[in-house]
C-alpha cells in the first residue's frame, strides 16, 4: 500500500495513509502516514464506536496540512487498553 | 507499549517456513504533491488492502498472493453489507464493523458535517495482502488506479492497509 501511495502522489494527488505497522511503513516511506499503535485490523479503532472512529480518521485527513516533509510519520498518541504484542507474536509466527 | 516489530516478525516466520530472507522495500522520500485547495473543499477517495468486500461481491481469498482484483465501493453502500476476510490479521473487530478498517460510514459523516468538500463517486477495496510482485505493482497495478481517480477528480487519496 506504501507503494501505491508513493505511485498516486508522484503522479498528483496527495496521499495519506493509515499505518499499523510502524517499521514497515519506515521502509515503505509513504509520502505521508499517520502511525496508531492499534492491532492490525483496527486503525480507526474499537468497532462500534463511531466518535472515535470519526475522530482518527478526520486526524489522518487533517494531517495533510500538517506535514510538510515527504515521508513523514505522524503518531496518533492514543494508545490501546492492552498490550497486544503477545497476541500478534503468537499469530504472525503460528500461521 | 512500544510499536510491535512486524519486520523482525515477519522475518522469523519466512525463515520458519523456509524461505529466502526477505528483500524488504527500503524506499527515500520523494516530493510531496500539496493539496491545492482546503479539506473542506476536497473530494476524498479510500483504498483499503484489508480483504474488505460488499455483499455483491464474492469475499476475499483470505490466504491470496499477488491478487490483483480491485473492487470499486459505492460511497453510499453501507457499513453492515461488507464482509471482511484475511488470514493476516484479527478480523473479528472488523467483521463485526467495517470502519475500524474501511470507515466508510464515517467518511461519509465526515462529508455531512463539513470537514471535507465530498466522498468521491467510487471507493476501493483491493491490494489485498501479500503482493510481492512490486513492478506490477509500481507500473501497472498503481498507475492504471491513478486514472481511475483523476477521472473521479480526486483531491485527495486515503490508504489503508489493514
Amino acid at each position: 500500500m506504501g507503494l501505491v501511495a508513493r505511485v498516486v502522489e508522484a503522479a498528483g494527488i496527495p496521499t495519506v495513509l493509515v499505518s499499523t505497522g510502524r517499521d514497515l511503513t519506515e521502509l515503505v516511506c509513504p509520502p505521508r502516514s499517520m502511525f496508531v499503535n492499534f492491532p492490525m485490523g483496527n486503525p480507526f479503532g474499537p468497532p462500534e464506536k463511531p466518535d472515535y472512529q470519526r475522530d482518527v480518521l478526520r486526524a489522518a485527513l487533517e494531517m495533510v496540512n500538517t506535514i510538510t516533509t515527504a515521508g513523514e510519520i505522524v503518531d496518533l498518541q492514543d494508545t490501546w487498553p492492552v498490550d497486544f504484542t503477545d497476541k500478534v507474536t503468537a499469530s504472525l509466527l503460528a500461521m | 507499549m512500544e510499536p510491535v516489530r512486524y519486520v523482525d516478525l515477519l522475518n522469523q516466520r519466512y525463515r520458519a517456513q523456509g524461505f529466502p530472507p526477505y528483500e524488504w522495500t527500503v524506499n527515500q522520500p520523494e516530493e510531496l504533491t500539496p493539496l491545492e485547495k482546503p479539506l473542506a473543499e476536497c473530494r476524498v477517495s479510500m483504498l483499503t488492502s484489508g480483504g474488505v468486500s460488499h455483499c455483491s461481491m464474492p469475499t476475499w481469498d483470505a490466504y491470496a498472493r499477488n491478487d490483483f482484483r480491485l473492487d470499486t465501493v459505492d460511497p453510499e453502500a453501507a457499513g453492515v453489507d461488507f464482509s471482511v476476510s484475511d488470514s493476516y490479521y484479527d478480523t473479528s473487530d472488523a467483521q463485526r464493523d467495517v470502519n475500524t478498517v474501511f470507515p466508510i460510514d464515517r467518511l461519509r459523516e465526515l462529508e455531512a458535517d463539513g470537514t471535507i468538500g465530498s466522498v468521491a463517486p467510487r471507493l476501493w477495496s483491493g491490494f489485498m495482502g501479500r503482493i510481492y510482485k512490486r513492478t506490477h505493482t509500481t507500473e501497472v497495478a498503481a498507475p492504471a488506479l491513478v486514472n481511475e481517480l483523476k477521472a473521479d477528480d480526486v483531491d485527495l487519496f486515503l490508504l489503508v492497509p489493514a
